[in-house]
């Protein structure tokens, strides 16, 4: 298998040969991973990649899954532009 | 393509739309998306991922995966599987690196 | 600061945990703020065009579309229930706040109690060129087929064989779309036997401890590279294989959609057995965030069925907390309890273990009530569950112990061996002539003594596993009945190819009768004759002149 050619990020283009990498290196969270390469900061949110970013972690560490922390989520969920916060006048900063 | 005949399913097309991607004039039908419409003639190729440079098709089809993301009349990044298809809409192929909106 | 508005509960999610969650609470006089992200309500029941199988108190026997129009109708009609469709609920912080994007303008609310009822993602897969135009997920393929009427594929093929698999495979049949070959990693099909009996019958096959490795093409999918697995997972050397296809479709499970939940801090655990991630929970659907609850697929992946009633419990507790009369706490205890119960029988069968085992996890007693002793596989039905055939010994326990049953007449024959939830044929039948011995899980029994063979239950049954047969027809024939959901419908005197389990042709067969009114609901039942050496195999025809596309 050519770990270049599969893709676990695809918002941003994150392969599992550049994950793999950052693992054996010792960044074995999800959220370090994706402070480095971005992966689940798309516009998607981490919701195609961040079970597999668990489970590579899980098996190159050998450690169960269940112990392997996804990754925080913060408001606002899916996006929003600028222009949608300013159309709704009940913002509060 | 279009399913013409179904078991169970009756599809009603709708009015015809006029679109254009990359210049080129297409039709859809009302109740179309713009994916939706592409797909159906036959463009399956959507955008370039803005790194390694891959081709991408829809993949979710519900908004929540990025993989069809097009440039439609001018703004960058629309999700093109859940955008309703509209009259002179003018689409393009996202292959530059563009800055995703967060 | 400003403008925060105030309500009563908001329900996140149209699907049917959030649709019945808004109608038990709105029933009670709770004013219900319902908010979908996509244009129409009914999450992911628009898309399936089968009839569900489930509890036919939750409306299985119906087709998803159905269920859906019935549910929302419902809604639409109660003037407790504000619906916000094209909303997409963005945050939820502290204090409940929840922030919706409605229509391009935000918009914040501040309610008593909140349900989310999100649902699930799709769960995607490492292989090469996994991102390559022509990959699908499942429901992609479902949208594109089922609700834009959009051909996805000519010939496709299906990676993953759980329920949804099987379903859509066999709608991307109904469609008209080839379906190579179903793949399946593990050595068992995940889904219920009857929706892989029924692929079979079309000559689908199914090959388990098999995976992808590869997507081929260059612009979109051309084929892919498809291998063996030994029994710990690892790929056989040399059976890599080339299966010529222009699309893949990936069904290989759901995990719950709790992002919102996670910006709520409300307490998550993996539980590998609900799909992921899930929120903690109490038996009353609560999570560790007082007045917050949860319904659904969002709670753990499980079925339409239960997504209903969990949807009732929540709503029904939000109620209690709301109107406080004595009245209504007595009436809406007693539903909880209910529907809790309903729940519990619904999960007490071989198939409810792994959703048990998962609860537990979680520190919840999914059988409190039930107690009694769970039903363990009555056949051994390895064979079935590796093919979607089923053996020679599970066919014999379900014909009539004597041969003279047959010279009675029309009997009807259930092909159903699996324990699973399911009851559409026993509800259907105007005789009483089916049983499963008081339990939903428990395998359908028909009672020869009882069957007229009317054929209702063949149009009903959402696995399409009743049969009529009427072995004595003349001397040299006998007459099958069947359901058949594609396109061209037999007629009347029509010569038709024969089927047998397997999907091979076994013998030609003419149409002597075809039922396709109301009742039937585009489940066509038809009657064949066919040579009487037979009537034990046909169980599917072949209609010439297959569907057209442009
Ligand atoms: C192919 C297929 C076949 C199936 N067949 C059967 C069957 O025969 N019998 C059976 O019992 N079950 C079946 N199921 C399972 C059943 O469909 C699901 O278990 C059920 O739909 C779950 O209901 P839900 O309400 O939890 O989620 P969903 O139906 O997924 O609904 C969730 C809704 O929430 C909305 N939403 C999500 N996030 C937000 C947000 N932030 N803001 C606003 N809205 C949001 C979504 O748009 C969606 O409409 C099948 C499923 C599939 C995919
Ligand atoms: S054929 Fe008619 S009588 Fe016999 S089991 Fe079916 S519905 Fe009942
Ligand atoms: S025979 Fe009964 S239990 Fe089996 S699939 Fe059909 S309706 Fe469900
Ligand atoms: S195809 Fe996934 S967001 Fe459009």
């Amino acid at each position: 298998m050519d770990e270049n050619k599969v893709i676990i990020c695809r918002c941003e283009d994150v392969t599992l040969a550049e994950i793999r990498n950052l693992i054996k290196q010792g960044f074995t969270t999800v959220e370090e991973i994706k402070r480095l390469v971005r992966s689940g900061m798309g516009p998607c949110q981490g919701k195609t990649c961040g079970l597999l970013i668990a489970r590579e972690i899980a098996e190159i560490t050998n450690t169960s899954i269940e112990k392997i922390e996804i990754q925080n989520m913060r408001p606002p969920y899916g996006g929003v532009t600028f222009e949608e916060v300013i159309a709704g006048d009940t913002i509060e900063e | 393509m279009r399913i013409e005949q179904h078991p169970i399913l009756e599809f009603e097309k709708g009015e015809k739309i006029k679109f254009y991607l990359d210049g080129k004039e297409m039709i859809g039908f009302k109740g179309d998306t713009i994916a939706s419409a592409l797909y159906a003639s036959g463009i399956y190729k959507l955008s370039e991922s803005k790194k390694l440079r891959r081709p991408r098709g829809i993949f979710c089809a519900v908004g929540h995966c990025s993989s069809c993301l097009m440039i439609v009349d001018g703004i960058p990044n629309v999700r093109t599987c859940t955008t309703p298809l509209k009259e002179g809409m003018k689409i393009e192929t996202q292959n530059q690196e563009v800055v995703l909106n967060e | 600061m400003n403008n925060i508005e105030k309500a009563e509960l908001i329900v996140v999610g149209g699907g049917p945990a959030g649709l019945s969650a808004a109608l038990a609470a709105a029933d009670y006089g709770v004013n219900v703020i319902l908010v979908e992200e996509r244009e129409f309500l009914g999450g992911q029941l628009v898309k399936q065009t089968h009839r569900f199988f489930g509890s036919e108190k939750e409306y299985a026997g119906t087709r998803g579309i159905d269920i859906s129009k019935f549910l929302v109708e419902k809604i639409k009609e109660n003037e407790n229930i504000k619906i916000l469709t094209s909303s997409r609920v963005l945050g939820i912080y502290n204090d409940k706040i929840v922030t919706i994007l409605a229509n391009n303008k935000m918009i914040k609310y501040s309610p008593k109690a909140l349900i989310l009822a999100t649902g699930a993602s799709e769960k995607f897969l490492a292989f090469e060129n996994n991102d390559l135009p022509g990959v699908f997920g499942a429901g992609a393929v479902q949208t594109l087929m089922n609700l834009y009427g959009v051909l996805p594929s000519k010939k496709i093929l299906m990676v993953g064989s759980g329920n949804i698999g099987l379903i859509v495979s066999y709608q991307l049949l109904q469609a008209g779309v080839k379906v190579a070959c179903i793949i399946e990693a593990a050595p068992r099909i995940g889904g219920y036997s009857v929706h892989a009996s029924k692929l079979a019958r079309m000559g689908v096959p199914i090959l388990t401890s098999h995976t992808i490795k590869k997507a081929v093409g260059k612009d979109k999918v051309e084929g892919a590279i498809i291998c063996q697995l030994d029994s710990s997972w690892r790929e056989i050397k040399d059976t890599e294989q080339f299966i010529k296809c222009d699309a893949i479709c990936l069904s290989v499970g759901l995990s719950p959609l709790t992002d919102l939940l996670k910006q709520a801090n409300v307490k998550t655990s993996y539980v590998p057995e609900l799909g992921g991630y899930i929120p903690l929970r109490d038996e009353n659907m609560e999570t560790s965030i007082k007045n917050l609850f949860v319904a659904g697929d969002v709670s753990g992946i499980e079925e339409a069925t239960s997504a209903i009633i969990e949807g009732q419990i929540a709503g029904l507790n939000v109620a209690k907390r709301i109107k406080k009369d004595i009245d209504n706490q007595v009436k809406i205890e007693k539903k909880i309890a209910e529907a809790k119960d309903e729940l519990e029988l619904l999960r007490a069968g071989p198939v409810g273990e792994k959703v048990r085992n998962g609860l537990k996890k979680i520190g919840l007693d999914p059988l409190k009530n039930y107690g009694e002793k769970v039903s363990t596989e009555e056949f051994d039905i390895s064979f079935l569950m590796k093919t979607g055939i089923p053996s020679k010994e599970n066919l014999k326990k379900k014909l009539p112990l004597s041969e003279d049953v047959f010279n009675k007449g029309p009997i009807a024959i259930s092909e159903c061996f699996q324990q699973f939830p399911c009851d559409p044929c026993v509800k259907s039948c105007p005789f009483d002539a089916i049983s499963e011995n008081g339990s939903i899980n428990n395998i359908p029994y028909v009672n020869f003594e009882k069957c007229t063979g009317c054929g209702i239950c063949v149009s009903k049954c959402p696995g399409l596993a009743m049969f009529v047969v009427q072995k004595n027809y003349t001397d040299s024939t006998s007459l099958v009945t069947l359901p058949y959901e594609f396109l061209p419908k037999p007629v009347k005197n029509q010569i038709v190819l024969v089927l047998n389990r397997e999907g091979t042709e076994i013998c030609e067969g003419t149409v002597k009768r075809v039922r396709d009114g109301k009742i039937q609901d585009k489940t066509t039942v038809v009657t064949i004759e066919i040579p009487k050496e037979y009537f034990l195999e046909a169980r599917n025809i072949k209609v010439d002149g297959g569907q057209k596309h442009g």
